[in-house]
This record gives structure tokens, C-alpha cells and sequence, in this order.
């Protein structure tokens, strides 16, 4: 895999300055960083507030719950899935760790949490490999019995609570930095690793580009479903945590925007829906950009409703000038 | 032939459920249980019938929500003085919805994006308008309408004989030249257009009717709770998509009939409103409907997977 992009990288040097303008926007996740940096510019330039390095901290920080979502959906979009449970497992994450902390501790909370939620993962992909599921089918359905679950579990009213590790990582800073946009960073970094570097990684890609032709070459289709969709929600579950200690409270609908936004960070981030095209780290200036689209239209002071509009539109026209699809499959 | 086999599967399930429902609710076939059970279906049955058609084409509309929401707060705030009346604000309505629909369509027929983009970000787009529309929760329904809409009419179901004149013309629809197109796009789309046929129309057609059968669930939604909600669309998204696919349609378009979409809402619903009657917790409601889609599309794929080998 790795071979095939260094290969096309050779050509489009060989073949002059045009084949490489073309080469630059294939990148479409170098894009994703253009738009981002034109973006953050306007606002600096446009609106106030945007210019100081407390409001830079505060955006870098807020982005960092969506981004944690973000990069395990790209890790699972990338093989031509989808997850559409990410918002359940946000939820599930949140309520589970408040739930146990009442009881048994914090740390034992965190990790049953963590380990709820990477089996939810586990189940995601044994659906779709096994029984052949959709993805989409399959991880719709366990976001809705999730979403029961936890009406049962919380009997409605789920419970806050006050958890010093998580309260540190949400708040807390480290030379300035917010702890959770370093665990952000980190987690792409080794996500990076996971989908860019590894063996595993290019079966993703592989699967994401043809799964009849990479099925039949050899990837080890279960396998690679498996760590990607585990991965995916096990970020989900942490996104939530992170949630848990930055508000202090959890609800059985806190993970809903997530659903829909993490998608929109991953495509705005240059990754094809179709899967097999796109790099992770376009996924971060997604969602970036996706939190910085809405401080800005909410400094404006737009209505709740003209904000969404504008978002809206915005999103679309972003994607024409990036995110179009060559008209195959 | 695997069609007709799906359709009998769900049939037959749908027989048993009835079954049950009729022994724990005599009254299942009195006019008013039919008002009562038709009214609360009838949001359901028709978004899935818009979801279905836009899947028939090889799409998705992950708008569908927020249109819903939109007819409905067009439907509620036309003023009730205004000339027309509640005739005019269901025109209107309808007439919004299935611009909304269309314009999701034009956006899919000439974009280049992937419908499932598309509509993501038009669902920011529509859920916003609607707000604009209508801010909070309110608006006006004329309580005759709701009284007659949802305790029946002398006697007649009137939410029955909406959903009965819907599907009818959808079955119209059908027969129409352009009703041959959608199932040949949704199965060959490039077959489809050396054929001859204006691939790019028939797609916006199709989102089109697709809002307006969401526009006429959302005022469905509106007269039977007397009120508009801005919000109240947003689960029918995905259990639009849940109840299609329950009913047979495939993601890949050209797969599938509206009477299994018709039959997957109605199981769906039934099955839902027994637990109410086994008196156990609504919570458990949702756990349900999860596994119903899991269990039903895995012995559907299984099943036919075997046929082919």
C-alpha cells in the first residue's frame, strides 16, 4: 500500500508542474489545512475575539471532543464504513463512568467505561462480518439499543459526577496546552500510526478501495474490521469521558451531535465517504474547522436557526470545492 | 421470486404479531382502535415511503428529520384566518417540502458528492430553517382537525384513508414513465443512462416526492399532537432508513417495493405498542427495535446469500 502512494508520488514529480498542481489537489486533506488556515485568518481579521491566545486555547480545546470522535470515524470510514453509534457510545461512556464512580471508585469507573465502550466495537464488527450486516444497518441498530440500555441502567435519570483524573484531563493544561487537545494530538499520532504506517492499515485502505478485490488477495477482512471498529468506539468511549470531566455531569443525549458531526469532520477533512482516499491528519483540520465555523457564527450573534443554515451551506460548498467524487462506483 | 419470498416473511410475521395483538386487545379491529393505531403510525409509514423512494435511486436522505420538521412548522404557523385556511397551510407545506426535497436532489444530480454527504449537510440547512420558521415548540392546529383526525371522522379512519390515498398515488407514480426510471437508475445508473433516460431528472423527481411524503408525515405529526416542534423530525431520519430496510429495500438501489416498506413500519409498530400491553417498560422499546433490524436483515442477507451459493 504504502508503495502504490510512493509510486504515484514519483510520477506526479516526473510530469512537470501541471501533473503536480493536479497532484496538489488530489491532496485534499492539504486542503483541509488551506481552508482551515483562510478560515482562521477571516476571523481574526473579521470578527472579534478570535485574536488572542486564550480564545485560540478555548477552540483548541472544545475541538478536541469532537476530534477524538472524528479520528475513529476516519478509521472506520476509511474501510467504506460508517459508524453511526459513536453518539450512543459518547453517552454510554459518560453515564456508565459516573454511574460505577459512585460505587467502586473512579479509576475502576474509567475502566469499565473504556472497556464498555471498545465492546460495543467488538459487537459493530461482528455484525458486519459475520452476519453481514450494513454497516450503517448494524451500528444503527446498536446505537438504539444502547440508547435503551441506558434508560434501563440509568432508570431516566443518570447521574453526575465529580471525577478529579477526568476534571484534570478536560480543564487542565500542561505549558499552556490543554490536556485534552495533547490526548487529542496524541491519539492521531498513533492513529496516524495505526491507519498510515501499519500492516493493518493498509488492509483498511485496501478494503476501503475494493472489498471483492482485497478479499480476494488476502486481507484479513474479520481481523482489520474488528481493531478498526474496536478503535473507533473506544475513541468514542474516551471522547466521552473527556465530556464527563469537562462538564461534570452526563446525560443520555449528550453524544447526539456527535453523530452527525464526526462525519462532517471526517469529509471536510478530505477523506472519501467511498473510503480509501484521504490521510487522518485531514480529519483533525476538520474538525478544527467544523469548531471554528461555529465560534464564529455564534461571535456574529446569528439565531440558533440561521447558524445551522449557514453552517449548512457553508459545509456544501466547502465539499464542492474539495470533496467531489470522480464519478465511479 | 426472492422478493415475494421476503414479502411473505414479513407477512407472516406481521400475521403472528396481529395475532397477539388481538388477543391482548379485542378491540383491535373496531373503527376507533383502527383511527387511534393509524394516526400514530401514519408519521412513520410515511417518511419511510420518501425515504424509500430516495433509496430506489441508489441515495439516502439523511435530511429526511429536519424536512419533516419543516413541514410540520410551515403547516402550524400559517396563520388560521389567513385565506385558505388549513387547506392553504397543507398546500404550502407540501409545496416547501418538496422544494427542500428537490433542491437535496439537484444538489445529488449535479454535485458529484455522495447522496449521504449531501443530505448531512442539508439536514444542518433544513433543521436551521425550520428553527427560523418556527423557534419553539408551538403554533396552531384547528381543534376540529385534531379531534376528527384522531377519534374519527362519522366513523372513519381518517389517518387510515391518508395513508391508503398516499400509497395510492404512489402506486401511480409508479406507472408512469418516471416510475420505470427510478428502479432502472437505482440498479444501473450508467445502463440506465445509455438508455436514454435523464438520469440527473429522475433523481431530483425522486428527492422531490420524497419530501412531499415527508411533508405530508409532518403534518400528520402536527395534527395528531395539536402542536408544531422544530426538533420532533429528527429520530424519523433513521428509523425511516431502519423501517426501509426492515421492508427490503436495498442500500444499492433498485431493490425492493413500497408494500414491504408498508409492512416493515406497520411490524414496527405493532410490536412496539404489544410491549406497552405486556406491560413492560416503555425503555425497553428501543432494545427492541434494534434487535428487530439486526435479527431481520441478517436472516434476510444469510437467507438469500445461501440461494445464490
Amino acid at each position: 500500500m504504502t508503495q502504490a502512494v510512493q509510486d504515484s508520488d514519483v510520477r506526479a514529480d516526473n510530469a512537470g508542474p501541471r501533473r503536480s498542481f493536479d497532484g496538489l489537489r488530489g491532496n485534499r486533506a492539504l486542503w483541509a489545512f488551506g481552508v482551515l488556515a483562510l478560515t482562521w485568518v477571516a476571523a481574526i481579521l473579521f470578527a472579534r475575539g478570535f485574536d488572542s491566545l486564550a480564545s485560540v486555547r478555548y477552540l483548541v480545546q472544545t475541538a478536541s471532543f469532537l476530534g477524538i470522535v472524528a479520528v475513529g470515524q476516519t478509521l472506520v470510514v476509511m474501510m467504506s464504513g460508517i459508524d453511526l453509534s459513536v453518539s450512543a457510545v459518547v453517552a454510554l461512556s459518560a453515564v456508565v463512568c459516573a454511574q460505577v464512580a459512585a460505587g467502586s471508585g473512579s479509576t475502576v469507573a474509567v475502566l469499565v467505561a473504556l472497556a464498555v465502550s471498545a465492546l460495543v466495537g467488538v459487537v459493530n464488527a461482528a455484525g458486519i462480518v459475520w452476519l453481514r450486516l450494513p454497516p450503517m444497518v448494524m451500528t444503527l441498530a446498536s446505537a438504539t439499543v444502547i440508547s435503551g440500555a441506558l434508560l434501563i441502567y440509568t432508570n431516566g435519570s443518570p447521574k453526575s459526577a465529580s471525577i478529579p483524573l477526568l476534571d484534570a484531563l478536560a480543564n487542565g493544561s500542561v505549558a499552556g496546552i490543554p490536556l485534552a487537545t495533547v490526548l487529542w494530538l496524541g491519539i492521531a499520532a498513533v492513529a496516524v500510526w495505526l491507519l498510515h504506517l501499519s500492516r493493518l492499515g493498509g488492509y483498511a485502505f485496501a478494503l476501503g478501495t475494493s472489498e471483492p478485490a482485497s478479499r480476494a488477495s488476502g486481507v484479513p477482512v474479520p481481523v482489520t474490521t474488528l481493531v478498526m471498529y474496536a478503535a473507533c468506539a473506544l475513541l468514542a468511549g474516551v471522547a466521552g469521558l473527556v465530556l464527563l470531566g469537562f462538564t461534570g455531569t452526563s446525560s443520555l443525549t449528550m453524544g447526539n451531535p456527535y453523530q452527525l458531526l464526526s462525519i462532517a469532520a471526517v469529509v471536510l477533512g478530505g477523506t472519501s465517504i467511498l473510503g480509501g482516499r484521504g490521510h487522518l491528519l485531514g480529519t483533525v483540520a476538520g474538525a478544527l474547522l467544523l469548531t471554528l465555523l461555529t465560534a464564529l457564527l455564534v461571535a456574529w450573534n446569528l439565531g440558533e436557526g440561521l447558524r445551522q443554515v449557514t453552517l449548512g451551506l457553508l459545509i456544501i460548498v466547502l465539499l464542492l470545492v474539495y470533496a467531489r467524487e470522480r464519478r465511479t462506483s | 421470486m426472492r422478493n415475494r419470498l421476503d414479502l411473505l416473511g414479513l407477512c407472516a410475521l406481521l400475521a403472528v404479531v396481529l395475532i397477539a395483538y388481538q388477543r391482548l386487545d379485542p378491540t383491535l379491529l373496531h373503527p376507533s382502535t383502527i383511527t387511534i393505531l393509524s394516526a400514530q403510525f401514519l408519521p412513520l409509514i410515511l417518511a419511510a415511503a420518501g425515504q424509500t423512494i430516495v433509496m430506489l435511486t441508489g441515495g439516502i436522505d439523511l435530511s429526511l428529520g429536519a424536512v419533516l420538521s419543516l413541514g410540520m412548522a410551515v403547516f402550524v404557523i400559517y396563520p388560521p384566518d389567513a385565506p385558505g385556511g388549513v387547506v392553504a397551510a397543507m398546500a404550502l407545506a407540501l409545496a416547501v417540502t418538496m422544494l427542500a426535497g428537490a433542491a437535496n436532489g439537484v444538489l445529488v444530480a449535479y454535485a458529484g458528492l455522495p447522496p449521504i454527504i449531501v443530505t448531512l449537510a442539508a439536514s444542518f440547512l433544513w433543521g436551521g430553517v425550520t428553527l427560523i420558521v418556527l423557534p419553539q415548540p408551538g403554533g396552531h392546529v384547528p381543534e376540529g382537525l385534531v379531534r376528527a383526525y384522531n377519534f374519527g371522522w362519522y366513523g372513519l379512519a381518517l389517518p387510515a384513508v391518508a395513508i391508503g390515498v398516499a400509497l395510492g398515488l404512489w402506486k401511480l407514480i409508479k406507472t408512469t414513465h418516471f416510475g420505470l426510471a427510478l428502479y432502472a437508475v437505482g440498479g444501473n445508473e450508467h445502463g440506465a443512462y445509455a438508455n436514454g433516460i435523464d438520469t440527473r431528472r429522475v433523481k431530483i423527481y425522486a428527492y422531490g416526492f420524497a419530501g412531499l411524503f415527508t411533508g405530508l408525515a409532518g403534518i400528520g405529526l402536527a395534527i395528531q399532537t395539536g402542536s408544531g416542534d422544530p426538533t420532533i423530525g429528527v429520530p424519523y431520519t433513521l428509523n425511516s432508513i431502519a423501517v426501509a430496510v426492515l421492508g427490503g429495500i436495498s442500500f444499492f438501489g433498485g431493490v425492493g417495493q413500497m408494500r414491504g416498506t408498508l409492512l416493515g413500519a406497520l411490524l414496527l409498530g405493532l410490536l412496539t405498542n404489544l410491549l406497552l400491553f405486556t406491560g413492560i417498560s416503555t425503555f425497553y422499546q428501543m432494545i427492541l427495535q434494534g434487535v428487530v433490524l439486526i435479527v431481520a436483515v441478517a436472516v434476510k442477507t444469510l437467507a438469500t446469500r445461501k440461494a445464490v451459493a
